[in-house]
């Protein structure tokens, strides 16, 4: 990093002049991490709040027995849709928001290593995300459940839902893969002088290796979906038993990515929980080393547990035993977890804000959904869970429970360092109060739902059978959910009219370097790139009598890259040739369209636009500008 | 700051490698076309044994993967660390999936 | 955040101009990682290739089809190939212009060279012996597979053609080299994955 600045130095005189953009057009080529950090928490709470209304729709399905609130074709495009959107569309790029607006931060970095693909990655995500969405109104969306699972999905599908579903992941799925591939070099070459990997903070770690996980996980469900769109548009038998094929083989390809993926999910969660307990309780985090070591060891186990997800398959007593003492053995790095966490608030000065309470309910909540995750990983006592209501509660659990408790936590945390606001305190209590309690309400009774026998992805049931009372709770308890996330919102709404007023140690007891700089930072984070002489190095400096990080390097001039429309356009074209592939099959009654789809025209428009702006990139150089040091002054007297 | 990734240029300019000559590589690639016959002829050869003729494609493909990987691709140079870890952990995922297709598709 | 200008050239070009910035090096990281996932890519079609490639249901087998003398010519092609670019690499670090772009221009010909060669390949398959994507599973997991692999071959020629004209523009300096370098990278790694699948795909189903 010195040198790079003493670089920018001797060219310094080079004034590029770049075309800096106002209003939308700012945000569509931003390549600044910390906005689209605040596209990603835009398009994922969007995304976030279909899934959610579509969960309340399934939940009013199951208030009452024999209910006719929807169809059952509705129904199960509802399952889908809700498990797809959420997992995809929702979470993983509210993390990704987390990721973008905090990592660079915590690791002392003035931008991340790719700011061109990060952007890319963000508009992969949403083009993808949109593509799988128009489903509902382009003739119905997919309804072979998030899993997908063949020959129910390729040959009993007979609309377009499950092409949605296969090229709208697609595209969205590229998109997280470079949003991995990013974070991953980012942390690896960006780090502040000083900060060894055993000093980065937590959420730092937990992101490095979820990342890996992205790098190694996606490209399998890239292949799955591959085949499983030629089957479906090419005529291919990858999962056609009448040509040879096997739909087992699409159950282990899918969740060779598909376990992996939920550590993927919860992982980040583990990160934001192990800031936000340290800095509330006032300590620092417990084990430390630990921690780092149970992430890793996490991960490992993560692709070697996938076929606990197929018990009931028949892969055999062999396989089943296997798979069962794997996936037991991921309760020894979480317990790890637990217990530092616990210790971690020993005797520490905790202060109940509403993050903190988050974190705090996380701990019970996730643990109740390990406790049931080590019940399922039994093989022959999955026989009896599998399918049934139990699972829907054990991984709501873990993903609700686990994530989105993590999620808020952080959302309440680093609210002030993204938008310069604190979030109102009040209000966000009685979001995790209702939250909360709406949460235990909806999927506790739901293990004994299971128990008594309750399948999974049933549309109705018949009455007298000890299901009503309960689903009639649980409907009540996804409602009183929805009130929390509703006052989250109501939260943020009241939040923007206010003045913006964060101070840069916005919790006061702020132990990373985020926390060293303004509330929201100045476009390049650092003035000067700080030392780190330890971990938690602001909290370190703060304990040494000091005011602020001590600088790594003199004052200068700071290259920034380039705003640029590419990623958008780039994106738009796999969108169009996504639409094109999907109806190359199509029989259209307007003589144009099946001319112009029929004739792969479509698809070819739109890798043309792809790769036009992708030759285009490599073309032209990208010299970026310079922020000179009176610029920076101007910026923070502003 | 990162290690072994990042070599300040002013180094690479001051300890100027021996501009390494061709040889090494054409020696790779000598031993890549020898493997790469020696897998040939055992198929053509035609009645060997199948499970030895099966081993050894299999140790052939391997070797010659390592030895272009390490030369080539540098894999063998100084500060190559976390491109090694990565390849490992990518063909680690790939061979679960191999061990997958070779066990649980069909039984 | 290095400003990579084209002035170095003039300059001191140094050794390795590919790592000459923190972009260079960043990029060669970041393509390294992106190999990891591709392995895991053509991993996943390996293992769907070996699941499949008895179900030839009815339709042509492994042993019936393939031509071993055909493999071995475009085997030797991208071997080649290969080495050649690590000549260009190494032209690059003598900083010899002409000789790197002369080397690349090879590479791209020879890879023009296995792609007419699997084009030829499928052409047969398909008109002669009756063996399409949606023959059988076999046929759809060997497509699937070996054009995932062409169609890398195909992308690499086009992306090595494009830097080509971009060293005729633009010559080379620290911005160029690491894209050189990269590309270099993604060809050799496309080789390995071709030494995988003559060995699992061709020979393998030549021994049955």
């Amino acid at each position: 990093m010195a040198q790079a600045q003493a670089q920018g130095h001797v060219h310094g005189d080079h004034h590029h002049s770049v075309k800096r953009y106002t209003g939308i057009m700012d945000w569509l080529t931003t390549v600044d991490h910390k906005k689209i950090g605040i596209l990603y928490l835009l398009a994922g709470g969007f995304f976030f709040g279909i899934g959610g209304i579509e969960a309340i729709l399934i939940r009013l399905q199951l208030i009452k027995p024999m209910n006719n609130f929807v169809s059952a074709q509705v129904f199960n495009e509802l399952i889908t849709m809700h498990g797809t959107t959420m997992i995809f569309l929702g979470v993983m790029p509210i993390i990704f928001a987390l990721m973008n607006a905090v990592i660079p931060l915590q690791i002392g970095a003035r931008d991340v290593a790719f700011p061109f693909l990060n952007s890319l990655g963000f508009w992969t995500f949403l083009f993808g995300g949109i593509l799988l969405n128009l489903s509902w109104v382009m003739g119905g969306a997919p309804d072979a459940g998030w899993t997908a699972y063949t020959p129910l999905s390729s040959e009993y599908s007979n609309s377009h839902g499950v092409d949605f579903y296969t090229i709208g992941l697609q595209i969205a799925g590229l998109g997280t893969l470079i949003g991995g591939i990013n974070f991953l070099v980012t942390i690896i070459t960006m780090r502040a002088p000083g900060m060894s990997y055993m000093r980065m903070p937590m959420f730092t770690w937990a992101s490095f290796i979820t990342s890996a996980m992205i790098l190694f996980a996606f490209p399998a469900i890239t292949v799955g979906l591959v085949l499983l769109s030629f089957d479906r548009i090419l005529g291919a038998n990858f999962f056609d038993v009448a040509a040879g094929g096997n739909p087992v083989l699409w159950q282990h390809i899918f969740w060779i990515f598909g376990h992996p993926e939920v550590y993927i999910l919860i992982l980040p969660a583990f990160g934001i929980i192990s800031e936000v307990i340290p800095t509330f309780a006032r300590k620092r985090l417990f084990g430390y080393s630990s921690m780092v070591f149970a992430t890793i060891l996490i991960a490992f186990l993560g692709f070697m547990v996938w076929a606990h997800h197929m018990f009931t398959t028949g892969l055999g007593p062999v396989a089943n035993a296997l798979f069962s003492i794997a996936t037991m053995l991921i309760a020894v790095p979480t317990g790890i977890k637990i217990f530092n966490w616990l210790f971690t608030m020993w005797g520490g000065q905790i202060t109940f804000t509403s993050s903190n309470l988050f974190a705090i309910g996380f701990i019970p909540t996730f643990v109740m959904g390990g406790v049931t995750g080590v019940m399922l990983a039994s093989a022959p006592a999955d026989y009896q869970y599998h399918d049934t209501y139990f699972v829907v509660a054990h991984f709501h659990y873990v993903i609700v429970g686990g994530l989105v408790f993590g999620l808020l936590s952080g959302l309440h945390y680093w609210w002030p360092k993204m938008f310069g606001r604190m979030l109102s305190e009040p209000i966000g209590k009685w979001t995790f109060w209702t939250f909360c309690i709406g949460f235990h309400l909806t999927f506790f009774v739901q293990h004994f739902l299971g128990l008594l026998g309750m399948q999974r992805r049933i549309v109705s049931y018949l009455p007298h059978q000890n299901f009503d009372t309960m689903n009639l709770i649980s409907t009540i308890g996804a409602l009183l959910m929805g009130v929390g996330i509703l006052l989250f919102l109501y939260n943020i709404v009241v939040t923007s009219m206010k003045p913006m007023n964060a101070a840069a140690d916005a919790w006061e007891d702020g132990r990373t370097l985020e926390w060293s700089i303004p509330s929201p930072p100045p476009e390049y984070n650092f003035k000067q790139t700080p030392l780190v002489r330890g971990i938690d190095a602001f909290w370190k400096e703060k304990m040494a009598g000091n005011k602020a990080m001590t600088p790594a390097e003199p004052v200068g001039s700071i290259h920034m890259p380039s705003p640029s429309i590419l990623p958008f356009v780039m994106s738009l074209g796999l969108f169009i040739a996504g639409l094109g592939f999907m109806f190359s099959r199509e029989d259209f009654s307007n003589s144009f369209m099946s001319f112009i789809f029929n004739n792969y025209l479509v698809l070819i428009i739109g890798l043309m636009i792809t790769f036009g702006a992708m030759i285009t990139r490599s073309l032209i150089d990208d010299p970026g500008y310079h922020i000179e040091p009176e610029e920076q002054e101007e910026e923070v007297r502003a | 700051m990162a290690g072994n990734e990042q070599q300040p240029q002013n180094q690479a300019v001051k300890h100027r490698h021996r501009t390494e000559g061709p040889q090494k590589h054409v020696v790779v690639f000598i031993l890549s076309i020898v493997l790469t016959a020696i897998a040939f002829a055992a198929v053509a050869a035609g009645d060997v044994n199948p499970v030895f003729t099966i081993i050894l494609l299999l140790v052939m493909a391997v070797i010659q993967v390592f030895v272009q990987m390490g030369y080539w691709m540098h894999l063998k140079d100084k500060g190559h660390l976390m491109p090694i870890i990565f390849m490992i952990g990518g063909f680690f995922v790939a061979s679960t999936a191999i061990v997958m297709a070779i066990y649980w598709v069909w039984w | 955040m290095t400003s990579a200008h084209a002035e170095h050239v003039n300059g001191e070009l140094p050794h390795e101009p590919e790592k000459a910035t923190l972009e260079g090096r960043n990029k060669t990281l970041g393509f390294w990682l992106f190999l990891g996932g591709e392995a895991v890519l053509f991993g996943t079609l390996f293992a769907t290739f070996l699941a499949l490639r008895n179900s030839n249901n009815d339709g042509p087998t492994a042993a019936e089809l393939f031509s071993l003398p055909i493999t071995a010519i475009a085997t030797a092609i991208l071997l080649v190939s290969s080495l050649t670019s690590v000549f260009a690499i190494q032209a690059m670090h003598r900083h010899n212009l002409q000789s790197l772009k002369t080397w690349l221009i090879v590479t791209v010909v020879l890879g023009l060279g296995f792609l007419g060669l699997e084009i030829y390949e499928f052409y047969e398959y398909v008109v002669h012996e009756s063996f399409g994507l949606t023959t059988s599973a076999f046929s759809s997991a060997f497509y699937t597979l070996v054009g995932f692999h062409g169609a890398h071959v195909a992308f690499g020629v086009v992306w090595i053609s494009l830097l080509i004209a971009q060293l005729y523009r633009k010559g080379l300096t620290v911005v160029t080299a690491p894209k050189v370098y990269v590309s270099a990278m993604y060809w050799h790694f496309i080789d390995v994955v071709w030494v995988f699948i003559f060995s699992v795909v061709y020979l393998l189903g030549k021994v049955g």
